[in-house]
């Protein structure tokens, strides 16, 4: 991320020590929270945070570093927030950042189907979905796949597409109603 | 005597005159502002408070509207960033947020619009601050150091606290250009001439942080405190 696109907070030294009151603690995790999602939307295609190697615990300029304590207080923040989720639930090493949940995606995609007439048209495919043309600028460009058909389980299960199998997984095709 | 009445009268209805003609640039620009309520303060007129009959006549939408507008912003302002400096902000600072805002709504309803100016000053804020602390919930102004910081919650805070306070917001930290607005344990202990009862500064602080206005900040095993509010100035300043 470029230096002037970090929040003004992540320069104060205290953002990096947990907060001992407890209404301050919460406001801290909330403002993490919001730097990791914007952190990893930035990074398109890569929506995976690895703990270990993420370059957001440690500001050079300031001299300010997270304990291994403070990395776990605000991981399972995330987690509970309901914006990541591990790849690895054992070992928790690789978080997934959710930055729109499932349902939203559902809905950012049933909208994207009306907007672009695919309602009741043609069938389109997962890769398509994701990588296609069509979706440039959308919420679920550049997706994961395992998210991109969660989302649409979720359009599935409402009676708003179903899905086809087709011959490898990324040709799998949905037709929206 | 009488003539002396007469006088007053008649700087009266100059005044009025004065305030119709200049109706815009009172509304506009933080300076002629202040230098008009400062014409007004001799003939014991306060445009401020006189917002049904004369001065609302005159002026049509009156100064005392301008500023109980103000009122509203600065308490938006201070009431958002609660959560982050515990209810504590420099005058500068929400000056500076107002003007961004408002340049910022020029900019979008009017293209050709004037460059980015400044449209309220420190003393407006101030101002404004006054009319809020009329209405109780604690609004008001304290003095730390050389800034003017706004208080926007009830907590009392007493020498202690300004003095820590003020010590922080003087503490220029470890040089090397860094920021102030933090403080340690053995900082008070050094500077503060009360501060040889520990169980004082632990109370002082405690309640600093219980408030939100302080952080606190472990740094190779000592112990920092540090003021957003104080901390935020100076990094404008930078």
């Amino acid at each position: 991320m470029p230096d002037g696109e970090y929040p003004e907070f992540y320069s104060f030294p205290p953002f990096f020590t947990i907060q001992p009151v407890e209404a301050t603690k919460e406001k801290q995790l909330s403002l993490w929270n919001e730097l990791i999602i914007q952190y990893y939307t930035i990074q398109k295609l890569n929506k995976i945070l690895i703990v270990h190697e993420c370059p957001l615990w440690y500001n050079k300029k300031i001299q300010r570093k997270l304990s291994k304590e403070s990395i776990d207080i605000i991981m399972d923040n995330l987690i509970k927030s309901g914006r990541g989720e591990w790849i690895d639930t054992e070992s928790k090493t690789t978080c997934r950042i959710l930055w729109r949940k499932p349902e939203e995606l559902a809905t950012d995609i049933y909208e994207w189907a009306i907007s672009s007439g695919n309602i009741a048209g043609g069938i389109c495919t997962i890769y398509e979905l994701h990588s296609g043309e069509d979706v440039h600028g959308m919420s679920f460009h550049g997706i994961d796949e395992d998210l991109l058909r969660r989302a649409l389980k979720i359009l599935e299960d409402d009676g708003k597409c179903t899905i086809f199998k087709g011959e490898t997984s990324s040709e799998d095709g949905i037709k929206f109603y | 005597m009488q003539s002396a009445v007469d006088t007053i009268e008649k700087l009266q209805i100059k005044l009025t005159d004065f305030a119709k003609k200049h109706q815009s640039d009172i509304q506009d620009d933080p300076a002629f502002r202040q230098q008009f309520l400062q014409m007004c303060a001799p003939l014991g007129i306060d445009p401020l408070v006189s917002q049904k009959g004369f001065w609302a006549k005159t002026l049509g939408v009156g100064i005392g509207d301008f500023y109980y507008e103000l009122s509203v912003k600065v308490a938006e302002v201070c009431f958002a960033t609660r959560t982050k400096n515990g209810g504590i902000m420099a005058v500068s600072e929400v000056c500076d947020t107002l003007n961004k805002n408002k340049n910022k709504n020029y900019n979008n309803s009017n293209s050709r619009s004037k460059k980015e100016q400044q449209l309220y000053s420190q003393n407006d804020i101030t101002i404004a601050v006054k009319k809020l602390s009329t209405l109780g919930g604690g609004f008001r102004t304290i003095k730390v150091g050389k800034s003017d910081m706004i208080v926007s919650v009830p907590t009392e805070l007493d020498n202690d606290h300004m003095e820590i306070m003020t010590l922080a917001a003087a503490h220029e930290n470890g040089g090397g250009g860094q920021p102030s607005g933090c403080i340690t344990v053995d900082d008070i202990k050094q500077q503060l001439r009360w501060s040889n009862d520990t169980g004082r500064i632990d109370r002082a602080i405690s309640l600093l942080l219980n408030e939100g206005m302080v952080w606190k900040d472990d740094y190779h095993g000592i112990s920092f405190y540090w003021f957003p509010s104080v901390w935020k100035e100076k990094m404008d300043i930078m």
